[in-house]
């Protein structure tokens, strides 16, 4: 009988090398949820494709987008070397879409993003300090949602004529209402925690409140509204090219592509519609799932 | 029967002998052939947004679109108006369908004398007289001022004496000599004949007399009729509307403004304008797009198409129509603002403008964008249909598409590019710098008003910038709504506030339509209504007002050669008025390119195509529709 040569390894108690596997970090945790969502991660593989598209796709494939050429309008696709055929204007399909593209993602991502900072901020602001300041920046909230978004938006495209830094400014000052309702009803919860009532007793100010404990605990709804926020304006993008209200050419974006194309259904040039359509319903899906998946990878509930 | 039937092979002799075609400069007379029957309803779909909303011949401002007057012409036989002569398929001032004959010009050209057709009566059964032609200037010359087609100087202005020579003869009396061709294509075709025995009460029921002889009268009996003209949704009860001398009279007039009229049976004109239809409706419609799902349903006879269709030609043809563009007397372009607060003393360049002509690919935006339906603009008188006033040197494009001769022309004068735009880099006034005003460095940006809502414009104007910036001409393209283009466009001087659009363009459905005698005093004179640019040349002045003073036909030429080359405005290729589609067997349709029509031409017949045999099938349809 030979007895068992000691391990190196050190000892443990076997309770905590249990508890140590049982636990990994918060945001192991919730990476593993988002990770373990086949739709979250189709959302980010398309959103990675369709990025690589517009933004490395001009650096392989390069094709005139400035100036127009009327010979070589309306190509079917495959003629001439045209991968998708030409736009009514003789540009290459494929190479429109990928400048269009840009403007698409540029435009809603930022408009997302500033609408969901203003937007937290505001819910936060509100909901912390209650009172009279709640019931002032809410009835505003309020007032503003009774006005339809995009009446809202056509008024003002129309008066000033359209630009990036337009569109994201007009896009996000309807859009963030949502955001802000949201955070405000977290804040309003937030603020009664322990350590917003120990901060506060410690002589700490609103702001710190605000910035350091109601924002940071409010990130999750947060970062979940933005991904649907930035679907959203890009949907907002095409809605307005849509309606003629898009950045002057030869810039151009998804929805623009799509009312031009449009005009020629009866032609049968299914490649001036289907491919702008397309992108489009990617773009807006691959945000919508992986605002489904980080709302699920932050519900505390979900994680294992 | 027996007109009809002429009337069919006098279409059918014309038609060999024009070809039936534009291409010889001549009125399409459409299709022939197959067996005429009288009767039926057609019915034509009107532009989009294009609601016919006044009777009262005398149009205030606001009401004088070209369908209010064409329904109105319909009712009431116009004095003379731009009619198609049949027998060389031009247009000209008179004929069957005009109350007045010829006119003879007298006294040195200062004294026109109208001789009126006999034998017309009213509906009611009076003649209509020399009195109804008085009647008419005494209302227009008391009510001047809310009569829409005035301008300062012109009818009733220009008229010292109306006469009454007998009561089929009146006598004008001018106060200058003028060009008779101008004047009775462009001033006595705004007469009307209005039924003085009927319309002469200064208040509703009140008694009928001579109350228009004095002004004060003229004004009583004018608020009378303009507030009877107010009232749309009695248009077709009002006893007022119901006596009439034209071919037709009103069956119905919705608030919609949907119109339908009927063959008016106490009709005493020419017997080739008696209608062979039984009814026509104009249909109104709100887009472009509503009236295009009716036309395909077989909801319109005589409908439109967008220029963009073009291409599914072939569809509408195997359904039993023919499609055919509808040519406007237009002239279309983009204004310059020569006060521009930014880029007047640019426009002010007949050397820039010279090039930025030289950069306008009319051709290529005519075949591709507007897929054939347009003609290239190369002067203010139109090319096509070709006419009397049109000359060879007026046929030729001054300003061929060359990107090389647009830089040429800014290099010599002292332009060099620069990071894609081009900069002055020897500024003076001197026959090789950039011109007066212009600063060294000073960049060639531009900024175009364009009119948004239609895919053609908006691609002409990318296709246009585009083509600018090939010789570093920088132009930013803002899209408004026409109404917004039209009310930002104004004319106005540099120091005003909003006097900063450097260039507009309203041209979508053509810029410009002009009465029959293209003459450019409303356009180009310096100061003239509808100069929103400020253009202003002593040379152009003076040609233009040689169209309206000399008879002598090269005064129109010179004018025209003349604007052609000094590019008051970039001329732009000119869209057809509507793409029409026209059912097959609905023959006798002439579209005027003064865009009036003549239903009462119009007949059905047998045996066209396959489409008959659906024909009653459609009417029953259409019939239980409205």
């Amino acid at each position: 009988m030979t007895s068992a040569a000691p391990t190196s390894t050190p000892v443990t108690a076997p309770g905590h090398e249990e508890a140590a596997r049982a636990t990994p970090s918060l945001a192991r945790r919730t990476l593993d949820v988002f990770t373990g969502n086949k739709l979250a991660l189709t959302g980010v593989v398309l959103l990675a494709l369709l990025l690589l598209f517009s933004y490395v796709g001009p650096l392989l494939y390069d094709t005139e987008q400035t100036h127009t050429d009327l010979s070589r309008a309306n190509l079917s696709p495959g003629t001439e070397g045209h991968l998708l055929g030409t736009t009514d204007l003789g540009y290459d399909m494929v190479g429109r879409l990928m400048v269009a593209g840009q403007t698409s993602l540029e435009i809603g991502l930022a408009a997302g993003l500033l609408a969901t900072l203003f937007g937290t901020v505001y819910g936060a602001v509100s909901g912390y300090f209650g009172g009279w300041v709640d019931a002032a920046l809410m009835r505003i909230t309020d007032a503003a949602l009774a006005i339809p978004a995009m009446f809202l938006l056509v008024v003002v495209a129309a008066i000033i004529t359209p630009s990036k830094g337009v569109l994201i400014l007009v896009i996000a000052a309807v859009a963030w209402l949502s955001p802000a309702r949201l955070v405000r009803g977290e804040a309003l919860s937030l603020r009664n925690r322990e350590y917003v009532q120990a901060m506060r007793m410690m002589g700490g100010g609103g702001a710190r409140a605000v910035f350091k404990h109601i924002v940071p605990n409010a990130i999750g709804t947060v970062i979940v509204n933005c991904t649907f926020q930035i679907a959203d304006a890009i949907l907002y993008v095409s809605y307005l090219a849509f309606l003629g209200l898009s950045i002057p050419p030869p810039s151009a974006d998804w929805g623009s592509m799509l009312s031009a194309g449009i005009t020629y259904t009866q032609n049968g040039y299914w490649w001036l519609i289907f491919p702008p359509g397309i992108a489009i319903v990617l773009v807006v899906a691959a945000f919508n799932f992986i605002g489904d998946g980080l709302r699920d990878a932050f519900e505390v509930r979900l994680r294992k | 029967m027996r007109s009809l039937k002429a009337a069919a092979a006098a279409v059918l002799v014309l038609a060999a002998l024009t070809g039936c075609t534009r291409e010889g400069g001549r009125v399409d007379m459409g299709p022939t052939g197959g067996v005429p029957v009288e009767g039926g309803t057609a019915t034509m779909a009107l532009p989009p947004n294009a609601t016919p909303n006044w009777i009262f011949p005398i149009g205030p401002p606001g009401y004088g679109a070209s369908y209010n007057a064409g329904i109105q012409f319909l009712l009431f036989m116009p004095v003379y108006d731009a009619v198609l002569d049949r027998k060389n398929g031009e247009l000209t001032t008179h004929g069957p369908s005009t109350l007045g004959l010829q006119p003879r010009y007298s006294d040195g050209n200062k004294t026109v004398t109208l001789p009126l057709r006999k034998g017309v009566k009213w509906s009611d059964g009076k003649p209509v007289t020399a009195r109804d032609l008085e009647f008419w200037f005494n209302l227009v010359k008391a009510n001047k001022a809310q009569w829409g087609a005035y301008s300062v100087g012109t009818m009733p202005d220009n008229i010292k004496a109306f006469e009454t020579v007998d009561d089929h003869t009146v006598r004008l009396r001018l106060d200058r000599a003028y060009n008779p061709d101008w004047f009775t294509a462009n001033q006595l075709t705004r007469m009307r004949a209005l039924p003085q025995h009927a319309w002469g009460a200064r208040i509703d029921g009140g008694p009928v007399g001579d109350f228009d002889r004095i002004e004060k009268g003229a004004k009583e009996v004018f608020a009378r009729l303009t507030r009877h003209g107010k009232s749309l949704g009695s248009y077709g009860s009002d006893p007022l509307w119901k006596t009439v001398n034209g071919p037709w009279k009103l069956a119905g007039w919705r608030d919609s403004g949907q119109v339908t009229i009927v063959p008016n049976e106490k009709f005493t004109g020419p017997q080739s304008e008696r209608p062979h239809l039984d009814k026509v409706v104009f249909k109104p419609f709100t887009t472009a797009d509503s009236e295009y799902n009716v036309l395909r349903s077989g909801g319109v006879d005589y409908g439109y198409i967008p220029p963009s269709v073009m291409a599914q030609k072939g569809r509408f043809e195997d359904k039993g129509y023919r499609v055919d563009p509808w040519e406007g007397w237009a002239a279309t372009y983009i204004v310059y603002n020569f006060n521009s607060t930014h880029a007047g003393p640019l426009m002010r360049q007949l050397y820039i403008r010279q090039a930025m002509q030289h950069l306008v690919d009319q051709k290529a935006m005519s075949d591709v964008i507007w897929q054939g339906s347009a003609t290239p603009t190369l002067g203010p008188v139109p090319v096509t249909p070709k006419s009397q006033y049109l000359s060879k040197a007026m046929e030729r494009d001054r300003y061929p598409f060359s990107v090389a001769k647009a830089k040429s022309l800014l290099t010599a004068r002292g332009w060099e590019t620069r990071d894609g735009t081009a900069r002055c880099v020897r500024p003076g006034a001197g026959a090789d710098r950039c011109g007066e005003g212009i600063e060294g460095n000073d960049p060639l940006e531009l900024t175009l008003l364009s009119q948004s809502g239609s895919t053609e414009t908006t691609n002409m104007m990318q296709e246009l910038k585009s083509s600018l910036s090939k010789a570093g001409i920088d132009l930013t393209v803002r899209q408004q709504p026409l109404n917004s283009v039209l009310g930002n466009s104004v004319p106005c001087t540099a120091k005003d506030p909003g006097c900063d659009w450097d260039m507009s363009f309203f041209g979508t459905a053509g810029s410009w339509y002009y009465p029959l005698n293209p003459s450019g005093e409303q356009l180009f004179s310096t100061g003239a209504s509808a100069n929103f640019g400020n253009y202003s040349d002593k040379k152009a002045d003076r040609v233009i007002r040689a169209v309206q003073y000399s008879p002598d036909m090269k005064a129109v030429h010179e004018y025209g050669e003349y604007l052609a080359e000094q590019l008051p405005v970039m001329w732009m290729p000119n869209p057809a008025y509507q793409v029409s589609v026209i059912r097959n067997d609905l023959r006798g349709i002439e579209q005027n390119p003064t865009v009036t029509f003549s239903p009462q031409d119009w007949y059905f017949v047998k045996h066209a195509d396959k489409s008959d045999k659906n024909d009653k099938k459609n009417a029953d349809k259409k019939e239980a529709d409205q």
